[in-house]
């Protein structure tokens, strides 16, 4: 049973942030919120909502993409702009969250300040170089993303921190890029996999190559020694073989099962065999 | 520990209303115990079978998920908010009918909601976009093939 007392509808990021650092682990930032009635810490004290925060956007600015951090994975899914980026493979790990219901509550914010292994931007945002802007106590920054969720939260969004919006480089515009999940139903929100691929070939080798996999572990990772392998190399079939053994040794280090390193290397080699 | 009282202002099924709310409310306690308005099922309890599903703001939500007091300044739309233009049945309650959709009964009012959300944005909605579009709806009784007739029949009636 929670014993919420307060409830705030915070209009700023300035006043949202001043909201949770005033009863600290006592308060909850609800984004999308479809985690809040479900797993509602009994601690909670202050309910701090942050639908009214002008965080729903999704721009340019200079080279790059722009996502606010109140954007639903809807919004995400059917905007255009997304949808050209990159081959369309954000819009794509979008729509592959759950159902349409989870789809037009659930935030990339919230996606990415409660961490859950089958989260799905994770390994996408990780695969993408992404920045993310948020706001403490000492003002704006901006950081990797694989700062903010892979080290050891030295920022924590949502409770002493809020993230304000997720930036994708303009480098990774033109990227082939795949995006892959292993699940039991499309709508399953549990995943046995997410897997991330982008490539970028010029002159005949390989300029960029990401391969992230998500869903394995707490949070996801990046293979690289597939990447190692592919690297500035020219695709051959013995490059890719290789790259698909680095893969699933990438996989044993979280001690990955049989059958997902073998699905993982599939679709691995199936997205390098058309590039 | 007693929860706070919050004080919600939204409008349920067009009407304007203000109430005193228990604080740690779900949407789908409030809509059920605080509203009475039965129509909208607890399944699952947590946003995975789609029978509590209503409209806020117009986007189906599966209400368990929600907080009531998320609400505030919002519209709600539940299952007897749905109704055709002279007041009588909705398109989709009717072919859910004539198409034999419901067995049970216990999932339609979702069903119906997340059919109504995808058409009101999509009215020319293929088969696929339907298949796709009611993914979080469980039903136990129908096999589905009926549902799906029933939602593509009321494309023409609306």
């Amino acid at each position: 049973m929670s014993n919420i007392k307060y409830c705030s509808f915070p209009v700023t990021p300035k006043a949202a942030l001043a909201e949770l650092l005033s009863r600290k682990n006592e308060a909850l930032a609800v984004a999308g919120g479809t985690l809040a009635a479900k797993t509602l810490p009994e601690t909670t004290v202050n309910f701090v909502e942050l639908k009214n925060l002008p965080l729903n956007y999704i721009k340019m600015r200079g080279p790059d993409l722009v996502i606010g951090a109140m954007a639903t994975f809807d919004d995400i899914d059917n905007s255009k702009l997304v949808g050209s980026w990159a081959g369309g493979v954000i819009s794509t790990a979008a729509a592959r969250c759950s159902s349409q219901l989870i789809r037009n509550m659930a935030t990339i914010g919230g996606n990415i300040a409660r961490p859950h292994s089958f989260n799905i931007f994770p390994a996408v945002l990780l695969g993408l170089d992404a920045k993310v802007k948020i706001l403490c106590k000492t003002g704006v920054k901006t950081c990797a993303f694989s700062d903010i969720y892979l080290a050891d939260f030295k920022f924590r969004p949502g409770r002493d921190c809020l993230i304000l919006e997720v930036v994708i480089p303009g480098k990774t515009r033109n990227w082939t890029c795949r995006f892959e999940k292993f699940a039991k139903t499309e709508a399953s929100w549990e995943a046995y996999l997410t897997l991330f691929m982008a490539a970028e070939i010029n002159s005949g080798s390989m300029n960029e190559i990401r391969v992230a996999v998500g869903a394995l572990s707490p949070k996801p990772f990046r293979a690289r020694g597939a990447e190692k392998v592919l690297a500035g190399a020219e695709l051959s079939a013995g490059v890719i073989d290789a790259a698909v053994v680095e893969l699933e040794r990438d996989m044993d280090v979280v001690r990955a099962s049989e059958f997902k390193k073998e699905v993982s290397a599939s679709l691995f080699r199936r997205f390098l065999e058309v590039l | 520990m007693l929860n706070a009282i919050f004080k919600l202002k939204c409008t349920v099924n067009g009407v304007k209303i203000e109430r005193d709310l228990d604080s740690s409310r779900t949407l789908l306690e409030f809509i059920r115990v605080d509203l009475g308005l039965k129509g909208t099922k607890e399944g699952c309890g947590e946003g995975e079978c789609g029978s509590c599903l209503v409209l806020v703001d117009g986007k189906a939500v599966n209400s368990c998920l929600m907080m009531a007091v998320q609400l505030q300044g919002r519209e709600l739309t539940t299952i007897e908010g749905l109704k055709g233009r002279e007041g009588g049945l909705h398109p989709l309650q009717k072919t859910f009918m004539e198409e034999g959709a419901v067995q049970c009964g216990f999932c339609i009012p979702g069903a119906i909601i997340a059919a109504e959300a995808l058409l009101r944005e999509n009215p020319r909605a293929t088969s696929e976009d339907i298949k796709r579009g009611l993914t979080g709806n469980f039903c136990r009784c129908t096999g589905y093939e009926k549902i799906l007739s029933a939602v593509e029949k009321s494309k023409s009636c609306r």
